[in-house]
């Protein structure tokens, strides 16, 4: 099992919303409106009058050979809207109940 | 902002909403009634008490004087005004506006109770006239009539008045001009004297022979009766076999001693149509009811009417607000919809998409239907303010929504999707579009408390703008964002049509927005030249105003296509020389001005005493009243105002003419009319007062521009007075009462009973024969009966002297004044004003003697005073909002100078328009004030931006340049475009706005341009100061800890 975290411009939460669909995602934790600067460039997302744009924040948890296909699909989100931004990392996870 | 993502993620409500709020929009347009200006109260009460037979002098001491005494007390009172002439008094109360004219009126009626008794036994009760824009005859109808001239009266009253009184929403039809049946009793008094019968005697027999009597009831058999005499004439050659008395035991009958016909009164008032002899049916309305529609039902009425009227008398609508209404209204419309065009034009121009363009029309209905809601819930009405509300508005409503939709596009333009652009586009630009318009509420909201008359014309306006550049807000911040995010496609494809006309434009664009950021970047660079620059052209814009290219009126006269003239002839001259000559000058007019007159009416001759209307106007055998409607504005090429200099000066040449007034516009509009200045001469002494208003006069025809200089007091009346010897009267057991009524009995007549007749009742009037009272002799003849039944003849009892006394006495606050007036045409007011002032003080004045300026030029004043109060608060409240929103008192203060270029070019655009200054161009002037700031708001708003983004100065002031240029440009030529309309029209009623439209349209081209160059600069140099500032600061303290 693996977690993804995923942070992305709001625009793009139906985005998201559809690969969790397509990838049959059940379960997840969101975290609304957080701010956030890339280190590669981009506009920084602070939700201030001079930035106004903010991130949301989505984590789930998967099986290892779901990752990859999730990832894939993060990317085509990316590259199809490169101004809005979105990121995923990704964690072992250790234990669970 | 929270509501512009919900609006964004609800698009189905969000829609939903505005179109509810249309749709109530619609709905309240429908039931809106249309009106020239809005309802309002009056400030002015008349009390009109009529006392027959007195003169002048007689009412002033017995009449006017203690009820002024009386009136005065009344609280609130600006202005106490009388006018004391012949039978009547008039006593005006100018109250301060805004007062609650019921609470007033009542006041007024307390008062008069206390003063009814001290009234002499002949005055009627004190009338108390209300006068408010209701009393303005919205039609005048002529009646022509040759054969059935006699009879006018009744048959108009029949046919005609009872039918228009029935019509809804009509409060008063009085028929002028018409004589009324009388049934007159011409005694010769040789045959009383010889009889021993008296005019009272006589009238007693008649009233007594002319009765109906109720006699109780009889029962025959099982049925019951009523009783009754009826002894009432039915037909006037009854009245012949009337027995007055006896003598030697034979009856005398009326027929052996008078003349009975069966006749008219014998003073009227003639009232000629396009020469032709007739009545004139006044129509007024009740207050609150749709002129226009009452109008449109009166004239459609009258065909029918003129069906059931014999076939000589021809109905004439010689008079009818509701054209002008109309016209003026439809003027407005299509001002309105230039307006629309224009800013629809220019929106496509710039941002080359009809779905944005589209976007931003939609605000234009939904901010305007709201103040139709507003109209509506306050029970408004469609009128020239309200009109001219939504005109002002039509340009200033899209400013939002263009900023907001500008960088929404921006957005998108860079790759955003358009939900997200949508909200966050909107975001970013929603402090600079809240600022903006809070400044734009700052001006127009303050409108709403003014006081006064423009007050009146002000208020509502101010609620208007303000409620629709409030909706106009809501709109840009959630109905604009939620349909772009529906309609704005990310990836656009032009057809190439679009490429080859927009093509270009695109580019023109583009450069354009290169070239302004190079000519910033230079202005930055060069600020301290810029800057120098700057204030040179302000000093240079000023000098059209400090050197005195520039009049001041109070404000602009309207040509609404009536001119009204008053002529008089010497005292004594008869009515049929007046009509005559009234006649030839009809015909001149209508012949000189052939395509431009559509009808002469003119009234000539004294009203009998039970016509209101008639009274509140001046009238004599010697006087004549002009009232010339010409054909509408756009269908004439002279101007109302030359046509009645023109009649003016074919008048003065008439020599038998002694004073002639000629009004361009009637003298019965509200505002608009042409400026007036009165010289107020104080003094009880006639002759003092007299002989310095004629100087005054003759002095002021020299002033250039001021024209039909009148002097209020007209000559001195000839008349005979009867001076009883009181000692004389009492040996004979005579008072002086009963003396003078026997003397007004013969002379004026007695009314001895009525005569019935289909329901109308007629006088019967017993009077000397016309050929005794023709001389003093006749007068001294009359016999006086005392009660011992002896007869004296007047000349036993006192002497007829002829005297002179002025007609009218006029006085203000309580003092007798002449008033010397004229009017401004073709020379502005101010300058008149200094000219007057220069011959006044040339002149010296006996210490007894007052002098007073009023007119427009007090109301100029009075309002100039109030623009300047209302300016530095709206300057005040402009600059907090501002400042609050920056949280800085520098940037405010930087947008605060645009209003300094909005200032040159107002001044610049009336200077080369050759407008005046006055109250419009002053409101022009303060609506500038929040309309020019929001150029510096939206540019210094995102040069913050750009620096909070973390540019330099300079940087971020080049780029925020390019970047909002085209907003900028486009809310300032929208604003321009929507105002133009007005500023060019033609219409009827254009004059008034024009003055406000041309200040707009001047001041806000020149300081959009000036902002472009000097806020970059001013806050290169502000800011630039503020970061070496802080820079110190960060030095000295960390260099203290080092």
């Amino acid at each position: 099992m693996k977690s993804i975290l995923i942070i992305y411009e709001q625009a793009l939460e139906p985005e998201v919303k559809e690969m969790m669909r397509l990838h049959n995602v059940r379960g997840f934790t969101q975290v609304q409106n957080v701010n956030g600067r890339g280190s590669r460039g981009g506009e920084p997302h602070l939700g201030t009058h001079a930035w106004p744009a903010l991130n949301d924040t989505m984590l789930i948890v998967v099986e290892d050979e779901k990752v990859q296909p999730i990832l894939d699909t993060l990317k085509q989100i990316d590259n199809d809207s490169e101004i809005l931004g979105i990121r995923a990392f990704v964690w072992n996870i250790e234990a669970m109940i | 902002m929270k509501i512009t993502e919900t609006a964004v993620k609800n698009p189905v409500s969000t829609a939903l909403i505005f179109i509810a709020i249309v749709i109530m929009g619609i709905f309240s347009l429908t039931k809106l009634p249309i009106d020239l200006y809005p309802n309002f109260d009056t400030n002015t009460l008349m009390v009109i008490t009529t006392y027959p037979g007195a003169s002048a002098e007689d009412i002033e001491a017995n009449v006017t004087r203690p009820m002024e005494g009386v009136l005065n007390t009344v609280e609130n009172l600006k202005t106490l005004t009388s006018q004391s002439r012949e039978n009547t008094s008039v006593i005006t109360l100018e109250f301060n506006w805004g007062e609650n004219i019921d609470q007033v009126t009542n006041d007024v009626r307390d008062k008069l109770e206390l003063i009814k008794m001290q009234l002499p036994a002949g005055s009627s009760n004190p009338i108390i006239f209300k006068f408010s824009t209701d009393m303005i005859p919205i039609i005048m109808i002529s009646a022509q009539a040759k054969e059935s001239l006699p009879g006018l009266y009744k048959i108009l009253d029949n046919g005609i008045a009872n039918q228009l009184a029935r019509v809804g929403g009509v409060g008063a039809v009085s028929i002028m001009g018409a004589p009324e049946r009388e049934i007159l009793v011409y005694v010769d008094p040789n045959k009383m004297a010889a009889y021993n019968m008296t005019v009272e005697g006589i009238s007693q027999n008649i009233a007594a022979a002319n009765l109906n009597t109720p006699a109780g009831t009889i029962n025959v058999g099982n049925n019951s009766y009523s009783l009754r005499v009826k002894g009432e004439f039915t037909e006037p050659k009854q009245l012949d076999s009337v027995i007055v008395g006896t003598v030697g035991n034979k009856n005398v009958f009326l027929k052996d001693i008078a003349q009975i016909t069966d006749s008219l009164q014998e003073h009227i008032q003639k009232s000629f149509t396009n020469e032709v002899q007739g009545a004139t049916i006044v129509i007024q309305k009740q207050s609150g009811a749709n002129t226009v529609q009452i109008a449109s039902k009166i004239k459609s009425m009258l065909p029918e009417l003129q069906k059931g009227l014999p076939s000589d008398v021809k109905l004439n609508v010689i008079m009818d607000t509701s054209t002008n209404i109309n016209n003026t209204i439809r003027s407005l419309e299509e001002t309105v919809i230039l307006a629309f065009v224009f800013v629809m034009l220019v929106v496509m121009f710039f941002l080359g998409r009809w779905r944005a363009t589209v976007i931003i029309i939609v605000t234009i209905p939904v901010s305007l239907v709201s103040s139709f809601i507003f109209l509506f819930v306050t029970g408004g009405t469609l009128n020239i303010i309200t009109l001219s509300g939504l005109t002002i508005a039509i340009g200033l409503v899209v400013d939002d929504a263009i900023v907001v939709l500008e960088n929404i596009t921006k957005h998108i333009e860079r790759g955003s999707d358009p939900m997200s652009a949508s909200a966050q586009g909107a975001n970013e630009v929603s402090l600079a579009v809240v600022a903006s318009t809070l400044t734009l509420i700052a001006v127009f909201l303050p409108f709403t408390m003014m006081s006064g008359m423009a007050g009146i014309m002000f208020k509502v306006l101010g609620w208007l703008v303000t409620i629709m550049i409030t909706m106009s807000l809501v709109a840009a911040i959630t109905l604009t964002p939620m349909m772009t995010s529906k309609l704005m496609k990310k990836d656009l494809k032009h057809s190439k049509f679009f490429d080859t006309v927009y093509g270009p434009i695109e580019r023109g664009l583009n450069n354009l927005d290169k070239f302004y950021g190079r000519i910033v970047s230079w202005v930055t660079l060069h600020r301290g030249l810029t800057v120098v620059l700057g204030v040179l052209i302000f000093i240079l814009s000023l000098m059209p105003m400090v050197t005195g290219k520039i009049g001041a009126e109070f404000t602009p006269a309207s040509d609404n296509a009536t001119i009204a003239a008053t002529v008089e002839l010497p005292i004594g001259v008869g009515n049929d020389v007046t009509c005559n000559l009234a006649l030839k000058i009809s015909k001149y007019i209508r012949e000189k001005y052939k395509n431009e007159v559509q009808v002469v009416n003119f009234s000539t001759g004294l009203p009998s005493s039970d016509n209101t209307y008639a009274l509140l106007r001046n009238s004599g055998d010697n006087l004549i009243s002009f009232n010339v409607r010409l054909v509408s504005k756009s269908n004439r090429k002279i101007s109302m105002f030359e046509i009645a200099d023109n009649i003016r000066s074919y008048l003065n040449d008439i020599p038998d003419i002694k004073k002639v007034n000629v009004i361009a516009g009637g003298g019965m509009q509200a505002a608009g009319g042409q400026q007036t200045l009165n010289v107020e001469v104080y003094g009880y002494d006639f002759t003092e007062t007299d002989t310095i208003a004629a100087k005054f006069a003759k002095e002021f025809k020299t002033i250039k521009g001021f024209k039909n200089i009148t002097v209020s007091r007209s000559d001195y009346q000839p008349e005979y007075q009867v001076d009883f010897d009181r000692e004389k009267l009492a040996l004979n057991g005579l008072n002086l009462a009963t003396a003078s009524t026997f003397l007004r009995n013969r002379m004026s007549g007695s009314i001895a009973s009525l005569y019935r007749e289909d329901g109308d009742e007629y006088n019967i009037r017993v009077v000397n024969a016309p050929m005794y009272r023709t001389s003093i002799e006749d007068i001294e003849n009359i016999l006086i009966y005392n009660p011992m039944g002896q007869a004296v003849k007047i000349r036993d009892l006192g002497t007829v002297v002829q005297r002179f006394t002025p007609p009218t006495i006029e006085r203000k606050s309580r003092q007798r004044l002449i008033t010397v007036a004229g009017v401004a045409s073709g020379a502005p007011l101010s300058d008149i004003v200094a000219d007057a002032k220069k011959i006044v003080n040339a002149t010296e004045l006996p210490s007894d003697i007052s002098i007073a300026y009023s007119g427009s030029y007090q109301d100029m004043q009075d309002s100039n005073n109030d623009m300047l109060m209302l300016g530095a608060l709206i300057l005040l409240l402009v600059f907090v909002v501002m400042a609050s929103q920056f949280e800085s008192l520098t940037y405010p203060f930087i947008n605060m100078l645009t209003i300094l270029f909005a200032l040159s070019g107002a001044i610049i655009a009336l200077w080369l328009t050759g407008h005046t200054f006055n109250m419009m161009s002053a409101i022009g002037i303060i609506m500038l004030m929040g309309i020019v700031v929001k150029n510096g708001i939206v540019l210094i708003d995102y040069i913050n931006l750009n620096r909070e983004r973390g540019m330099g100065v300079r940087h971020a002031v080049i780029r925020g340049g390019e970047s909002r240029l085209r907003p900028v440009l486009m809310t300032s030529i929208t604003a321009i475009l929507g105002m133009l309309p007005l500023a060019i029209s033609n219409g009827e009623g254009a004059e008034m706005w024009q003055p406000m439209a041309v200040v707009v349209v001047g001041g806000l081209t020149f300081s959009t341009i000036l902002t472009l160059l000097f806020v970059p600069s001013l806050y290169t140099i502000f800011a630039g100061t503020g970061v070496k500032r802080n820079r110190r600061k960060l030095e000295k303290k960390y260099a203290k800890i080092n």
